[in-house]
């Protein structure tokens, strides 16, 4: 439309039309690309070259005077405690983006449904865990998670239930883990699915309505299809973002115990900065990249595949 | 048919005895709100002790007579806190770095978005889902080249990159610009080509199609990728955890939880009491600017 | 964290200088010495790092020196952190503190000191032997023992409850003052003082995590069985008797620690005592310094004394630091001379007192203060902190293994993981096995 509009004039100046046409066109482009250019210099300089100087580290040996080609990597492959992290990685990733996609379903459901005047306040009072920096909060969590002092254990204490090693024990240091971060993003699929709940239109549900269906079978036939695309893109962006996680495992177990609730970010962290071992970091950190990739291709598959089914 | 079926419908919801909502109706009411209060408590229960707990003496913290309600208040922490030179530097140099970062993704991402959503030229799809997919690099994979690379950087120019907050005024910008940009094509897209075409009948150039009719119009999304950029930057934790170890260069996240712990000396009081200081600029502004942002989050997604 | 940088009087300096450049030109600029930065380490104690500040801004003064101090602390592991970035980077401050095996892990880019420790132990007499061997590997010496950050992190248990529930009387062990009568205080009795105080409620808060308290303890375990992991010549020795042995003991140790202890960290333990739930802790003074201010009746029964004996001798946890220079310093003579003077016997005296008594000297003549006889309630309560009758052997966890491989065995806590795999039911073979292929992994270079 604007290529149109600006060519009009180009046009109609006739002699040298030809040229003017090509010098216009070069005009758009150029500033096209000067507008971007800040953003194509950042992405190269601070992402993209230091994606691949890091990919150039994973190949070499521990004091980076040597070339080991894929050495890092099958070294990894042969311990235990990789395949340990890489299983509690996407398990982590997978349980936590699973339940905050439901807690966020359910309650954007409870708060479409009362009227819009109250929405707002709910709406307010319920994002704040997504609002308040996460190192902040983790450090309440690991407060609250205390093995001396922790309030939750006062509480079981005064219902006479034993305490619970929220952080000591492996299984419930993954639980208290994934909570806190279910606790974190829960609001904001909340958030997401609410806006998109406001935008199915009311002529279907009364539709469904009319055609005798109940509150599931709307859920299923109405409901979600129309949600589609946004449940596919916060999914995408909560697994990248979590898979990634490094403030809520290092601040409240460290990765521990016995390793047992590290993830890729942290686990990275440990043998790369603290082990002194920088290569073996990079190739551990480069393990994400094609995880995530793949996740990213099947989901944006799906969404390209719908939106052109659609138009 | 349908005619009829409504005009029973309203017949019976004006026979019903509470006025204008039915009983079903009311039961659905009722269980929302238990439940969003349910969920609220989960949700609000960790800043509420955070509070709590600030307002404690470490003595009443070590005596562990009941962790959820304060039987001495005190100030004193907040006090000891905002008069403390090293926690009013920590605020100062989060607060700095966030505004700038948040100027700077501004002056990115708006051209870029514009740009992108507007002008079609050779690259411009492949661009606007390559911006996105830089979220696939995670941070901890790029400090450590990153570090290497700031190093050279001093050794060739003598510019002092390595603990120094204006560091992050570099790297702020690779997490906060994806996103800024991604909601502001979403915004763009959206605003009707006719307006273009408009402005551009009445002579106006680029430059002036952007600030006289984008801005204004898509206000709503510039606000939300603002308040976006500015949490991000303000709860960043990895980065300035590498790249920054004196004192008067720490950032508030980093500052509280390296500074305020203490190897085996934890002063839950004021740690607490730092972390809800912490938290407050966000959260004021959020409470303020609140529907600028749920809208901007939510329409670059329904849009984009 | 604190920074002091002489900034007002830089200003005043710097146009005293240039008028007086112009002026006169014989007379010499005020800092004509030059600047040095240094990282410390935060000090937990509060308030101990002013001791440090006061000492270099006088020897600043003097010399004519611009300084800059920077407290990192070592929580999160920041201090580590920064060593790494700036041994990478090549560039950063001109001395740091390093803890433990630190010096020896990065002998490459630090700057021997021969000629400043030849000097400090004419003068002050011999360092304690693991300081020797862990500030000196190849013969030279690369980092100066620092007064400020060394501990041992001896037993330091609740008379009242010791006596009670273990019938173990601390103080006739260690009385105040004169020399220790703990033949009885072998690692046997600990077991059954253990497993008396778990029994009653009162555990002993010994943590099995991967920091550095509970990894300093197994350490000392490990080596009063003479049980090494990885030998001196740097052959694995993980499956040996006396590892099985050590192994074994520490298991069943275990067994009467807090069931979360493999999730501890270095504050769980100071926690676990203020609060009043244990009977003995393994850790320096601060957890008392703690006590003292927030639960004073907890306080005045604690009491530092030393580590039971072992089948191979009587180890105890020691935890060194170390101040080293890094060879790209600009600065090597200021930072060489500012660290005689903060090894002088004075300059000793004044950081022990301001830490409370948790600052240890590692040179052998320093360790009769007073601050450890004098500090109280109860008194006498850190008389045989610093070891000062030589009773036990001072042990670095890891030890006797190679540098490199032992900083790994150290970081990643090798032995209190191997405790824990081992208590939860895996057989000590299976475990052993998983050590050596840990291990095999820290060889790699």
């Amino acid at each position: 439309m604007v290529d149109a509009a600006l060519q009009t004039p180009s046009i109609a100046r006739g002699a040298s039309r030809r040229s003017a046409l090509r010098r216009a066109l070069r005009r758009k482009s150029t500033i096209a690309f000067l507008m971007t250019l800040p953003l194509i210099l950042l992405v190269a300089l601070l992402v993209l070259y230091p994606a691949l100087y890091s990919l150039h580290l994973a190949t070499l040996n521990k004091s980076m005077e040597r070339f080991v080609g894929f050495g890092n990597f099958l070294f990894l492959f042969k311990r235990e405690t990789f395949w340990m992290v890489v299983q509690q990685s996407c398990i982590f990733a997978i349980t936590a983006v699973i339940f905050k996609a439901l807690i966020g379903f359910i309650v954007a459901h409870f708060v479409h449904n009362i009227p819009s005047k109250g929405q707002r306040k709910w709406r307010g009072m319920l994002l704040v865990p997504w609002v308040i920096p996460p190192a902040m909060s983790c450090l309440a969590w690991l407060w609250l998670f205390d093995p001396s002092y922790s309030a939750f254990n006062w509480i079981l204490d005064r219902l006479s239930i034993a305490a619970v090693p929220w952080t000591g024990d492996a299984n419930w240091a993954r639980f208290s883990v994934i909570l806190v971060n279910v606790w974190i993003g829960a609001p904001f699929f909340m958030i997401m699915y609410l806006a998109a709940l406001k935008s199915v239109p009311e002529q279907l549900y009364e539709a469904a309505a009319i055609d005798g269906a109940n509150w599931w079978q709307r859920m299923w036939y109405v409901t979600l299809p129309m949600m589609r695309n946004i449940m596919a893109i916060t999914a995408l962006f909560s697994l990248i973002v979590t898979f990634a996680n490094f403030d809520i495992v290092r601040i409240l177990t460290a990765g521990g115990p016995v390793d047992r609730t590290h993830v890729f970010a942290t686990w990275a962290f440990r043998v790369g900065i603290e082990g002194g071992d920088l290569p073996l970091g990079a190739s551990v950190s480069l393990f994400m990249v094609p995880i995530l990739t793949v996740a990213a291709i099947f989901i944006l598959r799906d969404i390209h595949r719908r939106a052109s089914e659609m138009s | 048919m349908t005619v009829a079926s409504l005009a029973t419908d309203a017949a019976t919801a004006r026979r019903s005895r509470y006025g204008s909502i039915s009983r079903d109706r009311r039961w659905a009411l009722r269980w929302s709100y238990f439940f969003l209060t349910v969920f609220a408590i989960f949700f609000l229960m960790p800043p509420v002790y955070m509070l709590i707990t600030s307002l404690k003496t470490s003595q009443e913290i070590s005596a562990a007579t009941d962790p959820w309600w304060v039987h001495n208040p005190t100030l004193g922490n907040y006090i000891e806190l905002l008069t403390s030179p090293t926690y009013l530097a920590f605020f100062r140099n989060s607060a700095l770095v966030s505004v700038i970062v948040v100027v700077i993704t501004m002056l990115i991402s708006v051209p870029a978005a514009f740009a992108l959503s507007r002008m079609r030229f050779w690259g411009s799809a492949t661009l606007a889902t390559g911006v996105f997919l830089t979220y696939l690099i995670p941070e901890t994979l790029l400090f450590i080249p990153l570090f290497k690379m700031f190093a050279l950087v001093n050794e060739y120019t003598g510019i002092q990159l390595i603990n120094r907050w204006w560091v992050l005024l570099l790297l702020y910008p690779t997490l906060t610009v994806p996103f800024c940009t991604w909601i502001m094509i979403g915004y763009f897209a959206s605003i009707p080509k006719e307006l273009d075409e408009a402005a551009l009948m009445d002579g106006a150039n680029y430059r002036q199609i952007l600030t006289r009719v984008f801005i204004p119009v898509a206000l709503p999304g510039l606000i939300a990728a603002t308040i976006f950029a500015f949490t991000v930057s303000w709860a960043q934790f990895l980065y300035p955890l590498a790249f920054t170890t004196s004192a008067d260069q720490l950032v508030l996240p980093v500052g509280i939880v390296t500074s305020l712990i203490k190897g085996d000396v934890f002063n839950w009081g004021q740690i607490m009491t730092g972390a809800l200081l912490g938290a407050a600029p966000p959260l004021i502004i959020y409470a303020f600017l609140m529907d600028y942002y749920i809208a901007g989050l939510t329409a670059g997604a329904t849009k984009g | 964290m604190r920074k002091s940088k002489l900034s007002r009087r830089r200003f005043l300096a710097t146009t005293a200088a240039s008028t007086a450049v112009i002026a006169m030109p014989h007379v010499r600029g005020v800092y004509a010495a030059g600047k040095l930065s240094m990282g410390f380490w935060d000090h937990w104690v509060p308030g101990a790092n002013n001791a440090t500040t006061a000492l270099v801004k006088e020897w600043a003064e003097k010399e004519k020196v611009e300084v800059q101090i920077d407290y990192i602390p070592s929580q999160g592991n920041k201090l580590l952190i920064t060593i790494t970035a700036e041994a990478q980077a090549g560039s950063g401050h001109d001395i740091l503190s390093f803890p433990s095996w630190q010096p020896a892990d990065h002998a490459r880019s630090l700057e021997p000191v021969d000629d400043i420790m030849a000097q400090l132990i004419k003068q002050n007499g011999a360092v304690t032997p693991i300081v020797e061997y862990l500030a000196k590997p190849g013969g030279r010496w690369l980092a100066v023992p620092s007064t400020v950050g060394s501990q041992i992190k001896g037993p330091c248990s609740r008379i009242d409850l010791m006596k009670q529930h273990a019938g173990i009387d601390v103080q006739s062990l260690y009385p105040a003052g004169a020399p220790p009568k703990a033949d009885s205080w072998t690692l046997d009795a600990l077991l059954k003082a253990a497993e008396a105080c778990h029994k009653a409620g009162f555990a002993f808060g010994i943590g099995l995590g991967t920091t550095s308290d509970s990894v300093d303890t197994a350490g000392a375990i490990f080596q009063s069985f003479g049980a090494a992991l990885v030998d001196a010549k740097g052959d694995v020795t993980v499956k040996s008797d006396v590892v099985r042995q050590a192994l074994d003991y520490y298991v069943r140790l275990a067994r009467f620690f807090p069931p979360d202890a493999p999730a501890w960290d270095d504050s769980s333990n100071n926690k676990w005592l203020v609060s009043g739930r244990g009977a003995l802790i393994m850790n320096p003074p601060s957890a008392w310094a703690v006590a003292k201010r927030d639960a004073p009746q907890v306080a005045e029964q604690c009491w530092t004394h030393g580590m039971p004996a072992g089948p191979k001798g009587r180890y105890a946890p020691f935890l060194p630091y170390f101040w080293g220079i890094w060879n790209f310093s600009k600065n090597k003579s200021a930072a060489k001379s500012l660290l005689v003077h903060l090894s002088q016997r004075s300059s000793a005296e004044k950081m022990v007192a301001a830490s409370g008594g948790y600052d240890l000297p590692s040179f052998a003549s320093f360790t009769d203060f007073k601050t450890w006889a004098d500090e109280a309630p109860p008194k006498g309560t850190l008389y045989h902190y610093p070891n000062s009758h030589n009773h036990q052997i001072l042990s670095m966890a890891a030890s006797p293994a190679p540098p490199k491989i032992a900083v790994q065995i150290y970081t990643q806590g090798l032995m209190t993981k191997m405790t824990v795999r081992h208590l939860q039911g895996e057989p000590m073979e299976k475990t052993l096995a998983w050590a050596e292929s840990e291990i095999e992994g820290f060889m790699r270079t």
